[in-house]
């Protein structure tokens, strides 16, 4: 194909013909299937299951429980070891893993479930964090032990003897006498519910015991955290354990860290044959979701509206099982910062076990939880000191350079830049369709990405001059083989149609800690760049050696290289070196804390950032919200792939819509009620604002090739409080619990005329 | 979850249908769309070993004008509904609603029958089909018979048919010139939280309004008290009149609190979209 003809991504043409290979299309010889019996109790003992008709319908080879984990570890974790591989006598949730039916076809499998017949013996149970909380509460877990430097750097710090599994807290200055002295202190309390990624893939696997040892086709997003886990719980060496990941249909953090792979691979072993499990959407509701949080804020303010300390305080509801959950809660604390000059600060963060579906990691960790709190609390105390809130934000904005917390590298971006381009693309569309009555809300969010600078990459340089790009980084639909084909076009000055990037397989590519926080591009355009380093090096020794050039001359172009005016193909090259017309160069990219100097090592390597701004209209009758136009600004260095670049950013904000409008998980009676997508509203097209604008800010800067910056994570940030602080500019009412429906937002408009 | 195993007969007229189900008796079921069936079956709160699919039965497509009423066949989905020119030209309030049932795909295979027939409490056709004076014509082993629209709705997910018979028509009286038609409905939902139907006719001197409100109760509400406070009040004067009636009215439905909303949420919504749909009936603003 030649380079006209090629699509924006590598992927696009397979995807648009339905071609592309997702796990659940993977058939793996001899391969069986199972399917999951979930508990129907929020907490209970398991007093027995009984299997035996379920074992005599046709097809069912076998059913694993709790029972059946003799000879592994039955306990995984990746923050805390606190998790059961399936149920074991006691069930924690709703939707938790009790049975697994397996069968020579899923249908079949399916069919049995019902005949197992599980015994609860009920115990008391919490769904709110604060019910948690309470010196009462039943106790949800007897004990856990934290993984020191397991996944995340650092440990988790669980309270014995109660259901909190996580604490944290951070102080700067004098928060106290601040509070003593300042001319207002304003204190607000904000609710964000726990909201489901929706992947438009359930979670599916593959699992396969073989003399090679595990094989897993997974979902997961970080494929060497699943290798780990694995190993760990099977007693296998970490070579012997192999993940594949194919083409999955989205993550957003869902199938972040280890989820399915486990469970799926425990079946395989106990089965004895290769097992597929792949999961409806309803089950992958009851797999993971958003942490919910309660964020109660203290802010002392001068006269002038200037920032003088702040205390953030976060109450997380975890779930069933900690998970990433512990990161969570202090990126929560963190997130709630702002991109201001806060001379005395206070984070405390305190996540706890409760008997709902896992808590976990989900785009922007913690950040949407903590900037709908801030952003929401900037206007109220704009409005109470009657200043306007763009111009408060300004007035306590950081300059580039300048330190959100001591101990954290400074901002490196300009974010008064990205508010301004906010309001000018606002006033553009305005203009657009100038009579009518639209209402303005603005909010900013910054993010300290968690960018573990521990990649890998190969380069794989074939003797026509085609390029394998071999790495762990997992295509989720964001486009990372694009940029990867990009980078390693661009590294070698080769067109970019003779690169493709390989399936993820960890018997081949490099360590890599995994496909999130906004970290795939820029690590891997690192380690590319280093590879290309290692190449262009090997090209330079054995044209020197072979052909007798100055490697200083050697010039990289498409198809081989120039020196001294001549040009030569890399077969001019390598096959005089290797004495056949055949062959390849391999270049290794490794990215360690240790890279650059050091420099990578620095927390956080950079700053995502976004600026968004809203124009609402509101029934005031109903208290529905239209959202008629949106401006989501960030500065994300460089793009590397534009339109792939401005389809993060819009997918990140349209999501953060369904955060701030519909989506919300409800339990009632320890029952979740409205785990189906009939009963779960998420954003579709017919929601998205009718005018739409993405800004990206490409000024450099970046710690990546060309001062790009990790992006795709940022636009889900502001826009939630950017809605409520448009409710509260045009209508006179503040809502601090999402998501803003209809009904809690004409409630807010009875009370307030009811004041 | 997936359907269990069932077996699926497909008769190709109504009689094979009904000896169908004779055969079989509670282990069958008729089967449309299957927009709401099959999601009932892959639940598993319901469960049949056979199916008797309607699909092939020769006329049950049918979409005619018969005399003064319209004629629905049993296997007319929401989208014809919507896009017909003779629904369009002649009831076109009807075409509006069908037009925003659940999404495109719903709309595509989903059935005005098995709408009826499922008698989801929070359906959409239920309020103005009682309003424009819809019949259903059903038909079992011993013949035919016809039920009034505002008789067939029993309660949630109950109705006047019998479960043998098969809904085979839903006649429409075709409205006398000078009456105007309103649906609006209302929810953050799949399905709306309330909806109401109001129609306005221009009698001389002498205004006529009727109304009708779904979703909120069991099945669909007359709501009589309103006509009557607006008996005889010209388009212009609705202003100072209606605000209270429909508010009268919407304190004494019988709502409850679930997942659509709070008790009183859904009254006051009852209360705003009574006044929109009467106002926009008699062609005033202030019905958005
Ligand atoms: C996601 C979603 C959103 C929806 N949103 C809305 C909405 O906004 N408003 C609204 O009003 N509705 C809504 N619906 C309901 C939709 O209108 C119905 O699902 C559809 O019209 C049912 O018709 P069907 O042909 O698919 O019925 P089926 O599913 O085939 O049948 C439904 C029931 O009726 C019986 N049945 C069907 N036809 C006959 C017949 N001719 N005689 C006797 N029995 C029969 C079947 O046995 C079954 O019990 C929604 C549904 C879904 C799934």
């Amino acid at each position: 194909m030649s380079a006209a003809e090629r699509p924006d991504r590598v992927d696009f043409l397979d995807k648009v013909t339905g071609r592309a290979a997702f796990i659940s299309d993977l058939d793996v010889p001899g391969m069986v299937h199972g399917k999951v019996l979930r508990s129907t109790m929020p907490h209970a003992r398991i007093t027995g299951i009984d299997i035996d008709a379920a074992l005599s319908m046709p097809g069912v080879i076998g059913i694993v429980t709790g029972s059946d984990l003799g000879g592994i570890d039955p306990i995984w974790g990746v923050s805390l070891k606190d998790r059961p591989l399936i149920a074991i006598d006691r069930v924690r949730y709703v939707g938790e893993p009790v049975a697994v039916v397996v069968a020579e076809t899923e249908a079949l499998a399916e069919e049995a479930l019902d005949a197992v017949m599980v015994d609860y013996d009920p115990l008391p149970y919490v769904t709110e964090a604060a019910e948690a909380l309470a010196p009462n509460a039943p106790l949800i877990h007897d004990g856990v032990q934290p993984l020191k430097d397991f996944y995340f750097k650092g440990e988790a710090k669980p309270v014995a003897g109660t259901n909190i599994f996580q604490t944290y807290a951070y102080e700067t200055g004098d928060v106290d006498a601040a509070f003593a002295s300042a001319d207002r202190v304003f204190e607000d309390s904000f609710d964000f519910p726990m909201v489901y990624h929706y992947a438009m893939e359930p979670h599916c696997g593959i699992a396969s015991f073989g003399d090679d040892g595990l094989t897993v086709w997974s979902c997961g997003q970080a494929p060497t955290a699943v290798q780990k886990v694995l190993s760990r719980i099977f007693d296998l060496p970490i070579a012997r354990v192999r993940v594949i990941t194919p083409l999955i249909g989205g993550g957003f953090g869902g199938k972040a860290s280890v989820k399915i792979d486990p469970l799926v691979a425990t079946v395989a072993w106990k089965i004895g044959r290769p097992v597929r499990i792949c999961f409806s959407a309803s089950e992958s509701m009851l797999t993971a979701r958003r942490l919910s949080a309660t964020v109660n804020l203290k802010t002392a303010v001068s006269a002038d509206g200037m920032l003088q300390a702040k205390s953030v305080e976060v109450l997380m509801n975890g779930g069933a099982y900690a998970d990433t959950g512990p990161a969570v809660a202090i990126k929560a604390a963190i997130r709630a910062i702002g991109p201001y000059k806060i001379p005395n600060l206070r984070l405390r963060s305190t996540a706890v076990y409760t008997n709902t579906v896992p808590g976990a990691a989900f785009r922007s960790i913690g950040g949407p939880q903590g900037v709908w709190a801030t952003e929401s609390q900037m206007d109220i105390i704009a409005d109470a000191l009657g200043i306007d809130p763009v111009e408060l934000r300004y007035r306590n904005m950081l300059k580039r350079g300048e330190h959100v917390r001591p101990d954290l590298t400074p901002i490196d971006v300009d974010m008064a830049e990205a508010m301004g381009l906010a309001s000018q693309a606002m006033s553009r569309l305005d203009a657009q369709e100038p009579h009518r009555r639209i209402v303005h809300g603005t909010a900013l969010g910054i993010a300290d990405p968690a960018n573990s600078p521990v990649a890998g990459v190969l380069l794989r340089l074939k003797i026509d001059g085609s390029i394998a790009v071999i790495s762990s980084s997992i295509e989720v639909g964001q486009g990372i083989r694009e940029v990867l084909c990009r980078v390693a076009a661009e590294q070698l000055g080769q067109p970019v149609a003779a690169v493709s990037a390989l399936t993820p397989d960890t018997a081949i590519a490099p360590f890599d800690w995994g496909t999130g926080a906004s970290r795939s591009s820029l690590m891997m355009a690192l380690a590319i760049e280093d590879a290309a380093a290692d190449i262009k090096a090997q090209i330079g020794d054995i044209a020197a050696s072979t052909l007798g050039l100055d490697p200083a001359r050697i010039e990289l172009v498409a198809g081989g290289f120039t020196a001294d005016d001549k040009r030569y193909s890399f077969a001019d090259l390598l096959h005089p070196y290797f004495g056949i017309d055949s062959g390849e160069l391999i270049g290794i990219g490794r990215i360690s804390p240790r890279s650059r100097g050091g420099a990578l090592a620095k927390a956080p390597l950079f700053w995502e950032t976004a600026a968004g701004r809203c124009g609402i209209t509101l029934d005031e009758d109903t208290g529905e919200i239209a959202v008629k136009r949106y401006v989501s600004v960030a500065d994300i260095g460089r793009a590397i792939n534009r339109t792939g670049a401005e389809g993060q950013d819009e997918g990140a904000a349209i999501m953060g819509l369904g955060h701030a409008l519909f989506e919300e998980l409800i339990y009632a009676d320890g029952q979740p009620v409205n785990g189906t997508m009939i009963d779960y509203h998420v954003p579709t097209i017919d929601d998205v604002p009718a005018q739409f604008e993405t800004v990206l800010i490409e000024n450099g800067g970046g710690p990546g090739p060309g001062g790009m910056r990790g992006m795709g994570e940022g636009a889900i940030l502001p826009i939630a409080p950017a809605i409520a602080n448009a409710l509260a500019t045009g209508f006179g009412i503040r809502v601090k619990q999402l998501p803003l429906t209809p009904e809690r937002v004409w409630r807010a408009l009875q009370d307030k005329k009811d004041r | 979850m997936r359907l269990a195993p069932f077996q699926l007969h497909r008769p190709t007229e109504l009689h094979a249908a009904l000896a169908l189900r004779a055969q079989f008796g509670d282990d069958s079921a008729y089967y449309a769309g299957g927009t709401e069936l099959l999601l009932a079956l892959k639940a598993r709160v319901l469960r049949y070993e056979h199916l008797i699919d309607l699909k092939r039965i020769v006329g049950f497509d049918r979409l005619a004008r018969d005399g003064n009423d319209l004629v629905i066949g049993p296997l007319v989905t929401h989208l014809r509904l919507a896009t017909d020119p003779l629904i369009r030209e002649s009831l076109p309030a009807y075409a509006r609603l069908s037009d925003n049932v659940g999404n495109i795909r719903v709309r595509a295979s989903g059935t005005l029958a098995g709408n009826l027939c499922f008698s989801e409490p929070h359906a959409d056709p239920p309020a103005l089909l009682c309003l424009l004076g819809a019949s259903v014509t059903v038909h079992g082993p011993n013949g035919e018979r016809s039920v009034p629209m505002a008789e067939f709705i029993l309660g949630p997910f109950t109705t006047a048919r019998a479960d043998d018979e098969i809904l085979t028509a839903i006649r429409i009286p075709l409205p006398t010139a000078g009456e105007q038609f309103c649906y609006r409905s209302f929810g953050h939902l799949e399905y709306p939280a309330v909806g109401v139907a109001a129609a306005y006719q221009s009698q001389a001197g002498a205004p006529r309004y009727r109304v009708w409100i779904g979703c909120i109760g069991d099945n669909p509400i007359h709501a009589e008290p309103v006509e009557a406070a607006l008996a005889g009040v010209p388009p212009q004067a609705l202003s100072d009149v209606l605000p209270q009636a429909a508010e009268a009215m919407a304190a004494e439905l019988p709502a409850t609190d679930d997942i659509y909303g709070s008790a009183d949420y859904k009254r006051h919504l009852a209360a705003v979209f009574i006044g929109r749909a009467v106002l926009e009936s008699a062609g005033m603003p202030g019905g958005r």
